[in-house]
């Protein structure tokens, strides 16, 4: 069962070797390994159900000396969702690439891609999540300058230099925490952190170098370029995973790790950074003439409502109220993985389909490619927050806890929020369905539109039902 | 807390160090300002020396001021002033847009960086009053003796944190891959004259040797495989400054071969131990030894090519007649 | 009480500090990028004078495998930045 961890890295890492040594056989290579990764990560969720968190010590060297590998109901659950959406992105990337040498150069990359979000989504050491950060904003600018167009290699220029700061802010923090306290293991941390100057300080310039990476308004203008520009799948993963594995980190060190820390005052600056996000970028979202853009806006407004969460969670004392809005918090986290995916693998088929991605030009986009503007619709739901979706769960306890905790300001913004979605995701809908009926199968091009249908479906359907099963498994979880 | 008398050569360094890094930072031409940037490389390697810390003194005056320099100067050479700004926009409507901006942003910035400082200057007063955390290298040396290595940062490098060590590899093999990625590398230097060239014939044999001896040598002392593959890369850095196109490296899929060497051997080893019943990268303490060299000989070959590929700028193109190519977009 | 250990460490606060801003200030790419050299390198400092024993005595070595690993990911990093940087400029010129 602790097996089960360093094979979510390992093989993500060996299926890399392989296709860059065997490139003829490298689809077929990917396939395998991402259907070997997905069984193991539902082992491993199975296993966190029944029998709770997991650890695993590399090289047999107690934590502290080596490293531990660690999973809870938090780790495994979003490590299932980035799975899901790997598997999805990669059956869609082998038709979106239709060049040989375009998917020779992508597959290395993009296994690496996923091995460093299993290895920072299970890592329990300080120094090596600033390795598997690092390793994660190689790969992720690597990939998202595959577009080749000058946009696009500035964008990731742009992006690069941002995530090497943050990594250098987070590292800057882990220093000071092995000059105070000696240790790098998080969990022997957790135990003896104290508050005071080097935790406060270690904690400040983490969280900020995370903010960074998680791009929290006002620190997201690198963000909507860099996911805009970027081939689709690799948008999908970017936007549904790559900002959430910093988000994860954050909840993890604050909720978790510095605990005992964390004041009202930091938790209240966190969640107005998030209404900031909320507000400013549904309202940019509304306002961009590009599909691709506004879906990167609407993830700089779906992040706001995660860091809601942290003063409703701190405001709230432990017990069933609490446990509630922390489910809420993960499902959210996770509706929008799946939605935000399906919503990128989607408009990449228009894009290539209809060569731009243009909102006002998009009539008749329902009829050319009904499953596709379906999976846009599908998408739409969830980030609105409507029912059945994940989503409306998630909201529905942002404000059961912010209205048990009397923190009126967070319904008022998630309202807002809420409408400004509806109205972006309704403006391009409304394009979509134009007038020319062209009478044409539903799935017009399966291996690239099912991946979206798919995520956008277990987005609105699949997390709405499965909320009890995770409230289950987060019991016990930070 | 140890009460160590301050040398002068302490004041000396630390003196230049600061000058040295404001100097590097804040003129505004570019190419001073890589020189400095080295010379600051130079400088913290003889800090840390003083610090006791020669493993770090090697590598940072291999890596971090030799090869990053290198590679700055290598960026420096090819482009003119605008190609490094990262922006697309000219440089005149740039700095109008900065000059409106510029006081208040200046001025918040370096309150900011005033604030950083402070911070950790704070923290790190507490850190040294808390008295030294000697619990993790306490551990390590009662644990040396099972490591396979008795050069203590080796064995934290290739066995206890071994783990850091696979995934570090993983992050230069990413860099490489993005660098392949972009593109083929632009051509070759002109054929050395007859001095340089006898000067290459000595050299490059001798970098070599020293590859090997730092990479056998790290077992017991400063060294590793780090460093060695910094020397490796060095020859290979001189070969193609003499004119070879290929700097030495293979051509094709064995190039993909040894780029991937590194984290392959790592994996490998790795996970036939967990086949074979025992933790992942859990050497029997007999073998850890040989495992360790053996991995750190697949490292080494990995980290020189990587470094010589992004000192090339992507891969070597084979043939002259092919370099006029520019790649298709 | 001024030790050789806490003098270092101080110099590494400053230079992250002098790293942090031009890497956050200065227009020109290159110059950003040797601010977050810089930066790292004063990170580098903190955590090797954390390992200082003084002398005759035998320093922390956890710190110095740290700085090992840092180093080289630094570079990593610095080459990717500068072939990003390099295919720019052939865009540009080329369009």
């Amino acid at each position: 069962m602790a097996d089960t961890l360093i094979w979510l890295v390992a093989i993500p890492l060996a299926g890399s070797i392989a296709t860059l040594l065997l490139p003829r056989q490298a689809t077929a290579l990917v396939y395998v390994a991402a259907v070997a990764t997905t069984a193991v990560a539902g082992t491993l969720l199975y296993g966190v159900g029944s029998q709770g968190p997991v650890s695993y010590e590399i090289g047999g060297w107690t934590a502290g000396l080596g490293i531990a590998l660690r999973a809870d109901g938090l780790s495994a659950l979003l490590l299932m969702m980035s799975t899901l959406v790997v598997l999805a992105g990669s059956v869609y990337a082998s038709a979106y690439f239709s060049k040989a040498a375009e998917r020779a150069r992508f597959w290395p990359l993009w296994l690496l891609l996923w091995t460093s979000l299993n290895a920072l989504l299970l890592s329990g050491d300080l120094f090596n999540l600033y390795v598997t950060l690092e390793l994660l904003g190689l790969s992720a600018v690597a990939l998202a300058s595959l577009g080749g167009t000058l946009a696009a290699v500035q964008a990731a220029l742009r992006y690069l230099l941002v995530g090497l700061l943050g990594s250098m802010m987070f590292l800057a923090g882990v220093s000071l925490i092995y000059a105070g306290y000696g240790t790098l293991d998080l969990a022997t941390l957790a135990r003896a952190v104290e508050a005071g100057p080097v935790a406060w300080t270690a904690l400040a310039l983490m969280t900020a170098g995370l903010l960074l990476k998680t791009a929290l308004f006002p620190l997201h203008f690198w963000l909507p370029p860099a996911h805009a520009s970027a081939p689709a799948p690799v948008s999908a993963v970017l936007s549904a995973l790559v900002v959430k594995a910093a988000f994860y980190l954050v909840l993890r060190l604050w909720l978790d790790t510095f605990a005992d820390l964390v004041t009202p005052a930091a938790a209240n600056l966190l969640g107005i950074l998030g209404a900031g996000a909320i507000l400013w970028g549904s309202w940019r979202a509304l306002r961009t003439e590009r599909l691709k853009l506004l879906a990167a806006y609407s993830t700089v407004a779906q992040l706001g409502y995660l860091f809601l969460f942290f003063p409703v969670l701190q405001a709230l004392p432990p017990g069933p109220a609490r446990d509630a809005a922390l489910g809420g918090l993960v499902i959210l986290a996770l509706t929008h993985g799946f939605a935000k995916a399906g919503l990128f693998l989607a408009i990449g088929i228009i894009q290539q389909r209809s060569g731009h991605d243009r909102i006002r030009e998009l009539d008749g986009t329902a009829q050319r490619l009904p499953a596709s503007t379906f999976a846009i619709a599908l998408a739409g739901v969830a980030l609105i927050g409507l029912p059945p979706s994940g989503a409306f769960l998630g909201k529905w306890q942002l404000l059961a806890g912010s209205f048990a905790s009397g923190q009126w300001l967070w319904i008022l913004v998630t309202m807002a929020g809420s409408l400004l979605a509806a109205a972006y995701m309704f403006r391009v809908l409304g394009h979509a369905f134009g007038h020319q009926p062209y009478p044409q199968r539903p799935v017009t091009v399966a291996r690239e539109e099912w991946p979206a249908l798919i995520l956008t479906s277990l987005a609105v359907a699949g997390l709405g039902l499965a909320g009890a099963p995770i409230w289950g498994l987060l019991e016990g979880s930070t | 807390m140890n009460t160590t008398a301050v040398h002068v050569l302490d004041i000396l360094l630390i003196i230049s160090l600061l000058s040295l890094a404001a100097a590097a930072l804040l003129t505004s031409d570019a190419r001073r300002s890589v020189i400095l940037f080295m010379a600051f490389g130079l400088v913290l390697a003889v800090a840390w020396g003083r610090l006791h810390a020669p493993d770090v003194a090697l590598a940072e005056a291999a890596i971090g001021a030799g090869l990053s320099g290198a590679l700055l100067l290598a960026a420096l050479r090819e482009q003119p002033r605008r190609a490094l700004s990262g922006d697309a926009k000219p440089v005149r409507e740039r700095e109008r847009e900065r000059t409106s901006i510029d006081v208040t942003l200046q001025l918040t910035v370096t309150l900011l960086c005033v604030a950083v400082a402070a911070l950790l200057v704070w923290a790190l007063a507490e850190a040294f009053d808390r008295g030294p955390q000697d619990t993790l290298a306490q551990a390590v040396s009662e644990t040396l003796a099972a490591s396979g290595v008795s050069n203590p940062v080796t064995a934290i490098l290739l066995n206890f944190r071994a783990y850091d060590t696979l995934l570090e590899l993983a992050v230069l093999l990413t860099a490489v891959l993005g660098i392949l990625a972009l593109g083929p590398a632009r051509p070759g230097y002109q054929a050395a004259g007859p001095v340089f060239d006898s000067l290459v014939r000595w050299l490059v044999p001798v970098l070599i040797l020293t590859a090997g001896y730092l990479l056998w040598v790290g077992a017991h002392a400063p060294g590793g495989a780090f460093q060695a593959g910094a020397t490796l890369a060095a020859a290979a850095v001189v070969l193609r400054l003499a004119g070879h196109r290929t700097a030495g490296l293979p051509a094709g899929q064995t190039l993909h071969l040894v780029i991937a060497a590194g984290v392959g051997m790592f994996l490998l080893v790795g996970l036939s131990l967990l086949v074979l019943g025992r933790p992942f990268l859990g050497y029997p303490p007999a073998w850890a030894g040989g495992l360790i060299l053996l991995i750190e000989s697949a490292a080494m070959l990995a980290i020189a090519a990587t470094l010589v590929l992004a000192f090339l700028g992507g891969r070597p193109q084979p043939a002259a007649g092919l370099s006029g190519e520019k790649r298709q977009c | 009480m001024l030790t050789a250990q806490w003098l270092y460490a101080m110099t590494g606060c400053l230079i992250v500090a002098l790293g942090l801003r031009t890497a956050l200030l200065h227009a020109v790419l290159l110059h950003r990028l040797i601010g977050v050299n810089v930066m790292g390198a004063g990170v580098f400092l903190m955590l090797i004078a954390v390992a200082y024993r003084g002398p005759g005595v035998a320093p922390d070595p956890v710190p110095h495998a740290l700085v090992l690993t840092g180093i080289v990911v630094a570079v990593s990093a610095t080459a990717l930045v500068l072939a990003l940087a390099r295919r720019l400029t052939g865009e540009q010129d080329n369009g």
